[in-house]
């Protein structure tokens, strides 16, 4: 069965791993990667390390955000094996990592859109007609996959709409059954007690799609038009 | 839409195979084991994207190959449709006129077909699903934009069921909560996957004793009535279920319990009628299907029999395609066909891989 060399088939079965990388891909891949200069694959591997440890969700509202601390942390280290001392600029690790979102005081912090990844964030921030805050779920209700309410950040959402003072909750989960499903049951079982302003984004996205591949203009409109739900 | 010309490659027993058709009847003669049910689960895949014989798709690819093609070069309304099929174990897909399509009812449509295979008897001797499959097979030829529903109403219920495995059975107020959601959902698309089917079975009944009593030459009545399996209103029988659901994790109320009662002369023809009886019936829900489609499409459906005169005497196959409204039809037999029966196109010749596949 071992037709190439270990490294390579090791290369293989991790790049296999990756979601939507069948094992025909995978193998084009790592073929393509013996071919580079030892340059090229340097610079892969270390845009993965430096995302893995640079980069984290927010504490507050899950979105990717930036570990600033742990960044100027990396640089100290740098900077002591060059020789140079002067390392009494490091702020202390604060604690919180924040996004760049919730960390930008002009926008709305009354509303907040829930999403289910964080790539979401990016198709709605593509629009430029949402001005609010940010909820990311980290995935979706979904039995088949074992993974309930409880594997969410809904508890999450709860105690920020209990928190902070939020008037309206827009759900913008993909407009598929796992979607739908999610947003119904935040919307009638988490948000229910609060009596917050609970709206869904209007019709005009493809039924059984996908918001990252929804066109910007279509998305803006759904956006738009939000129907109140509670 | 008319086809002109089947191309398949690494499809079951063939490598490589060319076949023309002719815009009436085509008759496929050869002995058993040559592949000519192949050529009709082809044509059934290029309508359906799913073997009519309910084999999985990686059955379909040539053993030691990746994936099979199927190709079909037709027309519709005067204008060429280039039909192809790239089925692999991994995700396959299908062009129209070299066009991707994103999803599965962008193709229901394209190509309508009905097919009548000797597994039909299983239609009125077997257990209700194939019934319920019947109506919602056509309700989709129909409308392909139902889709939706159906996929929905099936992905619901296999999360509901995955969710009452996961729960204990004294379940916690979030498992409760959850449940509640998917009870909502499944009872919405329940309800209106039902109303549907009634309705077809409504347009189905004057159809089904036309084709019945023209094969059989009888004035024998046959019945249609859908039965639902609850009472009221889905989603509060469903609620009303959830100790025994939770006790048997499964689902126990729904449009998937259902049953499509068939009768003859008032009696319930699955215990009830003859064997022959029986094949008549099977017939006749074909046939109604196939008359459906075309008031309703403008056009015959593409007919496909697969080894299904062998099963009749020459009066009822002469009855049976006299009978059928005249567009394409492609005839599987081991034998020749009943002399009364004139085809416009004789397939006679294989290029078999290996005589493994049945067919
Ligand atoms: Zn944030």
């Amino acid at each position: 069965m071992s037709a190439y060399a270990k490294p390579v088939e090791v290369l293989i079965d991790e790049l296999g791993r990756l979601p939507g990388v069948g094992p025909k891909s995978a193998q084009r891949i790592a073929f393509h990667l013996l071919k580079v200069d030892a340059v090229d694959t340097q610079r892969l591997a270390d845009a993965l390390q430096d995302m893995k440890r640079l980069v984290t969700f927010c504490d507050r509202c899950f979105n990717i955000a930036e570990d600033t601390a742990k960044g100027v942390k990396d640089r100290e280290v740098i900077d002591l094996t060059l020789g140079d001392s002067d390392t009494s600029l490091v702020p202390g690790s604060a604690g919180k990592v924040l996004c760049s979102i919730c960390t930008d005081s002009n926008r709305d912090s009354k509303v907040i859109c829930v999403v289910e990844e964080p790539k979401d964030v990016q198709a709605i921030e593509r629009t430029g007609g949402y001005k609010g805050l940010y909820h990311v779920l980290l995935g979706v209700i979904n039995p088949l996959d074992g993974v309930g309410p409880e594997q969410l950040k809904i508890k999450e959402l709860a105690h920020r709409v209990a928190a902070e003072d939020i008037q309206e909750v827009v759900l913008c989960t993909n407009p598929n059954l796992e979607g739908e499903t999610t947003s119904a049951f935040i919307a009638s079982k988490v948000l229910a007690p609060f009596g917050v302003k609970v709206t869904r984004l209007a019709s005009g996205l493809p039924v059984g799609g996908d918001l990252e591949y929804a066109d910007e203009i279509t998305l803006g409109k759904a956006l738009e038009g939000r129907l109140t739900m509670s | 839409m008319i086809i002109r010309q089947l191309s398949l490659h690494n499809f079951r027993s063939y490598s490589d195979a060319q076949f023309y058709l002719a815009e009436g009847l085509n008759v496929v003669v050869g002995p058993n084991g040559i592949g000519k049910t192949n050529i009709v689960e082809a044509i059934c895949y290029l309508s359906r994207l799913k073997s009519f014989r309910g084999a999985p798709t990686a059955n379909l690819i040539a053993k030691g190959t990746q994936s099979a093609v199927i190709r079909a070069i037709g027309e519709r309304q005067g204008r060429e449709v280039l039909i192809e099929a790239e089925i692999s174990s991994g995700r396959s897909k299908v062009l129209v006129n070299k066009q991707v399509l994103k999803r599965t009812k962008d193709l229901l449509g394209a190509l309508q077909v009905t097919v009548f295979a000797p597994d039909d008897l299983m239609l009125i001797k077997e257990g209700p699903s194939g019934r319920r499959e019947y109506l919602d097979d056509l309700a989709l030829a129909l409308d392909p934009n139902l889709e939706p529903t159906f996929s929905s109403l099936d992905r619901t219920l296999k999360q509901r069921n995955s969710l009452l495995k996961q729960i204990s059975y004294k379940p916690d107020e979030g498992e409760l909560a959850t449940l509640d959601v998917w009870d909502k959902r499944f009872a919405e698309t329940g309800e209106k996957v039902v109303a549907l089917r009634r309705s077809l079975v409504a347009d189905l009944v004057p159809l089904i004793n036309q084709a019945y009593q023209r094969l059989t030459t009888t004035d024998q009545v046959v019945g249609l009535a859908y039965q639902q399996s609850w009472d009221g209103e889905l989603f509060e029988a469903v609620q009303k279920a959830r100790e025994l659901d939770i006790r048997r994790k499964v689902t126990t109320q729904g449009p998937h319990r259902d049953e499509l009662l068939i009768t003859l002369n008032g009696f319930e023809s699955r215990n009830e009628a003859s064997q022959g009886e029986q094949r008549s019936l099977a017939l006749s829900l074909k046939v109604a299907a196939h008359q459906l489609l075309f008031q309703r499409l403008g056009e015959p459906p593409l007919l496909l029999l697969d080894d299904v005169l062998s099963e009749l005497d020459d009066d009822r196959a002469v009855g049976l395609l006299n009978n059928l409204p005249k567009g394409q039809t492609l005839i599987t037999s081991a034998t020749e066909i009943p002399n009364l029966v004139v085809p416009d196109n004789v397939i006679t010749e294989f290029d078999s891989l290996s005589e493994a596949d049945h067919g």
